[in-house]
C-alpha cells in the first residue's frame, strides 16, 4: 500500500513539478519575479478541490464521458496558454531590449498571468485525482497512515526531481539554458494537445486509429525512465496516429510562434 | 465529429460490464473481439473511488464510489491487455483478452 501510494503521488506530482521548474528557470533567465508561482499553486489547489468535489456530476455529462471532455479541455487550454506565454517571453527577453529601453509592463503582466494559468490548469487535473485518492482512504479510515507516509515520500521525490531539473537547466552554459527551456515547453504543449486527443478517443468523440508503433518491450511506460519521459515529454509506448500528429502539430505551432516572435524582435519591431 | 458519433451509434458498439467490489474487478478477465471498438461499462460498488488504468490500452479514468462510468477501448489487435485499479493496485487487477 505504501509503495503504491508513493508511485501514484509521484506520478501526479511530477508533471506539475517539471513545468514549475522550467518556468522558474525561464523567469530567472528573463530576470522576472516568480509571482506567478503562489497564484498558480493557490488557483490550482482551489480548482482541484472544486473539480474533485464535483467529479461525480461532471462524470455523468455527455453520457458518462464528461470527465474526458473536461480534462481534454483543461489540457488543450494549457497548450494555448503556453502559446501566450511564449509570446510574452520573447517580448520580455532582456536581450531583445537595449539596456535603456524599459520592458513594457503589459508583456511582464502577460508572462506572469500565462505562467500562473498554466500552473493552475496543470495542478487542477492532477490535483483532483490526488484529492479523490486521499479522500477515499480518509473515508475508509484504515491504512491511512501508510497512505499518508507514502504520499509524503512520493510528493518529496516529485519536488526533488523538479529541483534537479531546475538546477540542471540553470547550470547549462550560455544560451543553452534558455533554448532548452523553450524546447521543453514546446514539447510540453505538444504533449498536452496529444493527451487531449487521447481523452477524446477514450470518450469516442474522436476515432481510434490503432497504435502507430510499439516500443513497450524496449522502454515500458511503467518503468522509471518511462514515467519520467512521460511527465517530461509525454512518452507513450503505443501512441495512436492522432496522438502523434497532434503532438507534432502542437510542438511545431508553438516553435513557429517562438521563431516568428524572435524574427520580429531581431528586426526591432517589438520596440515600436 | 457529429458524423463520426452518429456512425459509432449505428454500428452498435458491444457493451461489456465490469463491476468493482471490495477493490476487485468482476470479471477480472474479459474477452473482446479483435479490431472492434468496445464500450466498457464500469460499475463501482465500493463506497470509495477507484481509478481504472491501463498502460497497454492507454486508458485512465477516475470512478467515484457507488457510481458507474463508461470507457471506450479498441479497435485492438489480438493480444493481452492488462488493466488495474490505480487506487488499489494490490488487489484490483484485470485483463482484456483480445481474440
Amino acid at each position: 500500500m505504501l509503495l503504491s501510494s508513493v508511485i501514484l503521488v509521484l506520478q501526479e506530482t511530477l508533471e506539475a513539478a517539471l513545468l514549475i521548474s522550467v518556468l522558474m528557470a525561464v523567469s530567472h533567465q528573463l530576470k522576472q519575479r516568480i509571482a506567478w508561482l503562489p497564484w498558480g499553486l493557490c488557483g490550482g489547489a482551489i480548482l482541484a478541490s472544486l473539480y474533485s468535489a464535483n467529479m461525480q456530476s461532471v462524470s455523468e455529462w455527455f453520457d458518462y464521458v464528461g470527465q474526458e471532455v473536461v480534462n481534454a479541455l483543461l489540457q488543450a487550454s494549457i497548450s494555448v496558454t503556453i502559446i501566450f506565454l511564449f509570446w510574452a517571453i520573447f517580448r520580455t527577453r532582456p536581450a531583445v531590449h537595449p539596456a535603456s529601453e524599459p520592458i513594457k509592463e503589459h508583456y511582464v503582466f502577460l508572462f506572469q498571468l500565462s505562467a500562473a494559468i498554466a500552473v493552475t490548469l496543470t495542478i487542477t487535473r492532477e490535483g483532483s485525482e490526488l484529492l479523490m485518492y486521499l479522500g477515499g482512504f480518509i473515508q475508509q479510515g484504515d491504512k491511512l497512515q501508510a497512505i499518508l507516509t507514502g504520499s509524503g515520500i512520493g510528493f518529496s521525490i516529485g519536488i526533488s526531481v523538479g529541483f534537479l531539473l531546475y538546477y540542471g537547466l540553470m547550470g547549462l552554459p550560455g544560451h543553452w539554458g534558455f533554448t532548452s527551456c523553450v524546447l521543453l515547453m514546446s514539447l510540453f504543449a505538444g504533449n498536452m494537445l496529444s493527451q487531449a486527443t487521447l481523452l477524446l478517443t477514450q470518450a469516442d468523440w474522436l476515432p481510434s486509429g490503432g497504435s502507430l508503433w510499439d516500443t513497450s518491450a524496449w522502454l515500458p511506460e511503467h518503468s522509471i525512465s518511462g514515467q519520467l519521459l512521460y511527465a517530461l515529454i509525454g512518452y507513450e509506448a503505443t501512441p495512436s496516429w492522432i496522438q502523434v500528429v497532434s503532438y507534432l502539430a502542437g510542438t511545431a505551432l508553438i516553435l513557429a510562434v517562438a521563431f516568428k516572435a524572435k524574427y520580429w524582435a531581431n528586426r526591432g519591431l517589438f520596440l515600436k | 465529429m457529429l458524423a463520426l458519433r452518429a456512425n459509432s451509434l449505428f454500428a452498435a458498439t458491444p457493451v461489456i460490464e465490469i463491476e468493482i467490489k471490495d477493490h476487485l474487478f468482476y470479471p477480472a478477465e474479459i474477452v473482446v473481439p479483435a479490431n472492434t471498438k468496445v464500450k466498457l461499462l464500469i460499475i463501482n460498488q465500493d463506497p470509495t473511488p477507484e481509478e481504472f488504468e491501463s498502460y497497454e490500452l492507454n486508458r485512465e479514468k477516475v470512478i467515484n464510489g457507488s457510481s458507474k462510468t463508461v470507457i471506450f477501448i479498441g479497435p485492438l489487435r489480438a493480444g493481452k491487455y492488462p488493466f488495474f485499479g490505480e487506487f488499489h493496485p494490490g488487489t484490483a487487477q484485470g485483463m482484456v483478452l483480445v481474440e
